[in-house]
């Protein structure tokens, strides 16, 4: 566990002594008071229901993970520093897991930020802690697999930029591919495989506080395929 | 303790490396010697596990870095091509990571760090964020990020590139002092760097050894023939050309390659073949102490590296 608290610990040095930590957590504060504001006055005044405020976490990490994970491998890649990293003692699990917690840690950051948000709306409501802690349980789920998604495009990618849009147009797709289906009026196979992998369909309940075991399942493995993913990845870089 | 043994390494269609074996052991500093895409830099990365070869191994200290990654890259420490380093990092943050990475921790890790950044001067600089270092910095720094953990081996790419002269010499002095008791393996196209810094070179173009050996061995076996350019005059008296023939003649060891010339001024210019492996300038000495002979210039030339170095990898060009 060693070297990968070493690389995860720089990584996230060098998140924080650039602007783009502060840059995640500003904006997702930023957002998550507007979006609060706005169900709010949309749902009228006295709700303490947040289940719509958290029913866009799938979406608003689909651009915030993106922004964590861009510099991952891509920006090593074009530092040269890559070259460095991978002549260090690290295995592949070992760099990608480093990367992945760091990115993680940051965006854990900011969505513990926005904690006081939720928290001052409920007051004014009846409110729920063990609600609340299951929401935000399944927000950090959906950061978990983003992240994963993210780190994964990046190892993909040629630079930041692209990394950030590839990611985030995947996740933004992945997590609305389940409307889009009812949209199309899909049925049979299609809108199960549609339902089934769409991020924003398993956090339907988690948005309500509700924890069930299929949805945290799904998260998990959906995260360990995509850091798997990027491992392999990274080995095959060797031989090319 | 660090092998290549008929290395192929290819990007596509071009083929980079193309059979290279060497080996050096400790107390080496090798260095890998060639001109620009001679495959260099592809064979420090199979060296250092960076990429994987497409034939042959890459040994270092008799571990397949192919088959034991983590374990051969312990025993490596490695100064990439222009020293890539993390600009968000300050020194002291990048020389943690390097160190903790290496599985270094407490008092052994900031003793190593001290060691480092004393042995490359980066002192003055510590704390300061990397992007407002300067090339030399720069440079000292991956250089100390890759003796951090006392490495067996270091590979060091174009290891001088981008640095002043006088940064040039206290670099080549730091890596003839590390050279002692590690094996260094360098590339350079640079060949006084070689002359300055190496005991072993392996020429390479074009992806193949063209020569190795010691850097005398090599200018040794291509130089053939040694000359001596000799310009003399009588101590009394004027020199004519029956005489200073005669005398030229008189010489045991050393012929002439031309008759002597002899200028208006009483000066003749004698260019004379060495057998290989004497020192000329001796018999030349005595000859012209015996004869009352005054040496007025006395020039020996051999083929210098860089004769050598355009010698071989344009006949590689031209095969």
């Amino acid at each position: 566990m060693k070297p990968v608290h070493a690389l995860a610990r720089k990584e996230f040095r060098a998140a924080w002594n650039s602007p783009v930590a502060y840059a995640i957590s500003v904006a997702f504060l930023v957002f998550s008071a507007a979006w609060l504001y706005f169900v709010r006055g949309f749902y009228a005044a006295g709700l303490a229901d947040l289940r719509p405020y958290f029913g866009i976490m799938p979406v608003a990490f689909a651009v915030l993970a993106p922004a964590a994970t861009m510099r991952s491998w891509a920006e090593e890649r074009r530092l040269g520093t890559y070259e460095l990293l991978l002549t260090m003692p690290f295995t592949e699990a070992e760099l990608v897991l480093g990367k992945f917690l760091a990115a993680y840690a940051t965006i854990a950051i900011a969505l513990a930020l926005t904690l006081p948000v939720p928290l001052l709306a409920s007051l004014l409501g009846s409110f729920d802690p063990g609600v609340l802690a299951g929401q935000y349980l399944g927000a950090l789920l959906v950061a978990g697999a983003s992240t994963a998604v993210g780190i994964w495009v990046s190892s993909l990618a040629k630079n930041q930029a692209s990394a950030f849009v590839g990611a985030a147009l995947l996740l933004i797709g992945l997590s609305l591919v389940d409307r889009l289906a009812a949209f199309f009026r899909f049925s049979g196979p299609a809108a199960a495989i549609a339902n089934w992998v769409s991020t924003g369909r398993h956090f339907e309940s988690l948005s309500r506080g509700v924890l069930d075991g299929r949805d945290f399942a799904y998260y998990l493995s959906a995260g360990a395929a995509f850091l798997y993913l990027t491992a392999w990845n990274v080995r095959r870089r060797k031989w090319s | 303790m660090i092998q290549a043994i008929d290395l192929y390494k290819s990007y596509g269609p071009v083929a980079a490396v193309r059979g290279v074996s060497f080996e050096a052991g400790e107390g080496v500093v090798l260095g890998l010697l060639g001109p620009n895409g001679a495959g260099k830099t592809s064979i420090m990365k199979a060296l250092t596990g960076f990429h994987y070869p497409d034939g042959g191994k890459a040994v270092v200290a008799g571990i397949d870095v192919t088959e034991d990654p983590v374990a051969a890259k312990r025993l490596v420490g490695y100064l990439p091509e222009s020293a890539p380093l993390y600009p968000d990092l300050t020194p002291e943050e990048y020389l943690a990571f390097a160190a903790s990475a290496r599985g270094l921790s407490g008092r052994v890790c900031s003793t190593a760090v001290g060691r480092a950044v004393e042995a490359c001067g980066l002192g003055p600089v510590y704390r300061r964020p990397v992007e407002e270092l300067s090339k030399g910095y720069r440079q000292r720094l991956g250089l100390a990020q890759a003796i951090l953990h006392d490495p067996k081996v270091l590979i060091l790419d174009e290891p001088t590139t981008g640095l002043d002269p006088n940064q040039i010499l206290e670099i080549r002095a730091l890596i003839r002092e590390l050279g002692r008791e590690k094996t260094v393996v360098l590339s350079t196209h640079v060949l006084q760097e070689v002359e300055a810094t190496c005991s072993q070179v392996v020429i390479l173009n074009e992806g193949r050894v063209v020569a190795q050996g010691s850097p005398a061995e090599i200018g040794e076996a291509l130089k053939g023939e040694e000359r001596l350019s000799l310009r003399v005059r009588a101590r009394k008296g004027r020199l004519d050309e029956l005489t200073i023939g005669r005398l030229v003649a008189g010489l045991r060891r050393l012929k002439p390659a031309a008759p002597p010339v002899l200028g208006p001024d009483g000066v003749a210019a004698c260019e004379l073949v060495a057998p290989p492996g004497e020192e000329p300038g001796a018999e030349a000495f005595d000859w012209a102490v015996e004869n009352d002979l005054v040496i007025l210039e006395m020039l020996r030339r051999r083929l210098s590296l860089e004769e050598i170095f355009v010698r071989l990898t344009s006949e590689g060009v031209s095969k």
